[in-house]
């Protein structure tokens, strides 16, 4: 009985609280340290933990240094154009398997998460050099067909399981009304799934936002280079100008942070579907 | 309208047409960006193509394969990413469990915990990276300032393979283990209470109740996240090469794949290279596959 009162006990749980708070915040915590030391601060021994004379010098060399709108602007287009194309393309299919009289339909479904099971780097070498001789290295197609693909199986996943969960009188209603199918769809069962469309949504998002290696492979160039590629863009052959990197990795998280805190429950709960059902 | 002329809506024979219509736009896409890439890199595999230098296209069967078999820097690269697989694939699993034991008592307010768990997964592996390059900065990193806090002695990390790839594994595992967590913490909350009210009731202690109730329930969403975790670890590309360690000694398949691909040009070496990758995923996804079935039979 100690040994239960203990585990249940305030204190224990404030314990795995700050575990598991500190695991999360810190690396991002300590970069926003870090970004608002000065040189003579940075180089500091012992180096000091909590900035002693903030400065924001960083944050204008972040700016300065590198084109970082235009890192922004090309993530935001990339990653908005793929989550849209891809929550179209997953919705029809969704909407075939889930509905339609369809023969073998969870072999279809199984096809389509199959994709995802495919390495990306064995992608990256055929697409490069079909990019390549079509001239579409350096260019927003280069990335928005591929992410538009690897965001199909997780997209169709969700979105199945939420159209199933659509009672068929509410659709066969609308039909009654005169509505055709697509409308049917377009009208009734995507608004009534629209909890599950922002989760396949945002999962897209979040997964293009990320990606790294097709991004430098495909679009080298400055006019084209995303977030994640950029960022890369500081370092000198010699020289890792740190404050400046954290002050851009700073102003890099605020479109995430602030995607995770506005739809943290879709997200878990997109994530944990795909992961329990997948 | 009648109750018929629904019916027939309903069973018209053109709605699997029209199935199959809204099914095209994905099959069309799976098609162009991945069934026709792929043939197109079997065949590049038995070719010598490097447009870069002007020599026209020439087959040279499985040469491509041969050299590979004997490039000393292919099994390198093979040996990093293993190391990287075996080692932060279990310890994201260990590291995930405990954090979704943690993230799984009652607290009042459960939005930062989650927002804890989701953050390390939102970040983009590429940012992960330099953040803990930074942190195992030699002269002002915080971890060599723990060491010496602590008396140790600081390390150069970056000067040493074994070193770097010890700073890339617990960069890999503190981003990937979080997302297990979410994973396991969702199949934890699925298991009913009862359970463990009727193992206190016989007695058990809190560690038999883990190892004979929670973890076995919990394999099935382990065996998932495992796989996802696994074929991940085998592509493993971004965290390596924001962590460079000295000259190419931690380099990783991917990596490989790619400097020959888009550095050298070299697209029948790097296809070839890149069929080596499939076939390592292939063989992972068929063994859990496996398992799997096994587990159930």
């Amino acid at each position: 009985m100690r040994l239960n009162n203990l585990f249940t006990s305030k204190r224990l749980r404030w314990f795995a609280a700050g575990i598991v708070l500190f695991n999360g915040f810190f690396p991002a915590v300590w970069i926003f340290f870090t970004s608002l030391k000065n040189e003579v601060e940075l180089t500091a021994k012992p180096i000091t933990y909590w900035p002693q004379n903030p400065v924001l010098t960083n944050y204008i060399a972040a700016f300065r240094d590198q084109p970082l709108p235009g890192y922004l602007l090309n993530s935001a287009i990339v990653s908005i154009l793929s989550m849209l194309l891809s929550l179209f393309i997953s919705a029809l299919a969704a909407y075939a398997i889930a509905r339609l009289n369809l023969k073998r339909r969870n072999l279809i479904l199984t096809c389509i998460i199959a994709v995802s099971m495919f390495p990306l780097v064995t992608l990256m070498v055929p697409l490069f050099e079909i990019m390549r001789s079509l001239n579409l290295l350096n260019s927003y197609v280069a990335l928005v067909l591929p992410y538009t693909v690897l965001n199909l199986p997780i997209c169709t996943l969700i979105l199945v399981s939420f159209f199933q969960d659509i009672p068929r009188d509410i659709e066969n209603a609308a039909m009654i009304d005169g509505c055709t199918r697509l409308g049917a769809l377009w009208r009734v069962v995507m608004p009534l799934a629209a909890p599950g469309v922002f989760t396949a949504g945002i999962l897209a998002f979040v997964n293009s936002w990320d990606e790294f290696l097709l991004s430098m492979s495909m679009n080298a160039a400055v006019a084209y280079r995303t977030l994640p590629v950029g960022i890369q863009m500081y370092q000198g052959e010699f020289s890792f100008p740190w404050p400046t990197i954290s002050a851009a990795l700073v102003i890099a998280l605020v479109p995430v942070v602030t995607v995770i805190l506005i739809f943290q429950e879709r997200v878990v709960s997109g994530l944990t579907s795909g992961g329990l059902k997948g | 309208m009648s109750q018929r002329s629904l019916r027939d809506r309903i069973l018209d024979p053109s709605e699997t047409a029209l199935a199959w219509a809204l099914l095209t736009p994905a099959i069309l896409f799976i098609l162009a960006i991945v069934a026709y890439p792929v043939s197109k890199l079997l065949f590049n595999s038995l070719f010598d193509v490097r447009p870069a230098l002007g020599v026209p296209i020439t087959f040279v069967g499985l040469d491509n394969y041969a050299t590979a078999l004997s490039d000393s820097m292919f099994w390198r690269a093979v040996k990093n990413t293993l190391i990287i697989t075996f080692v932060t694939v279990p310890g994201a699993l260990v590291i995930g469990l405990g954090l979704a034991m943690l993230a799984n008592m009652p607290f009042r307010f459960r939005s930062p915990i989650r927002l804890a768990l989701l953050l390390p997964w939102a970040l983009p592996l590429a940012f992960v990276g330099l953040i803990f390059a930074w942190f195992f900065h030699s002269e002002y990193g915080i971890v060599n300032d723990v060491i010496r806090r602590f008396g140790g002695e600081p390390q150069i990390w970056f000067n040493s393979p074994a070193l770097t790839m010890m700073a890339i594994c617990i960069a890999t595992i503190w981003k990937t283990s979080s997302f297990m967590a979410l994973i396991l913490l969702a199949g934890l909350q699925t298991i009913p209470a009862s359970l463990y009210e009727a193992a206190e009731v016989d007695g058990a202690s809190k560690w038999t109740q883990f190892i004979e109730i929670t973890l076995p329930l919990l394999v099935p969403s382990m065996l998932v996240a495992l796989i996802f975790r696994t074929l991940t670890a085998i592509q493993s590309f971004d965290i390596p090469f924001s962590m460079p360690g000295p000259g190419e000694e931690t380099q990783t398949l991917a990596m490989y794949i790619q400097i020959n691909t888009v550095d050298y040009l070299d697209l029948g070496y790097g296809s070839t290279l890149a069929v080596f990758m499939f076939m390592l995923s292939m063989a992972t996804t068929f063994v859990y596959l496996r398992y799997v079935r096994g587990d159930k039979d």
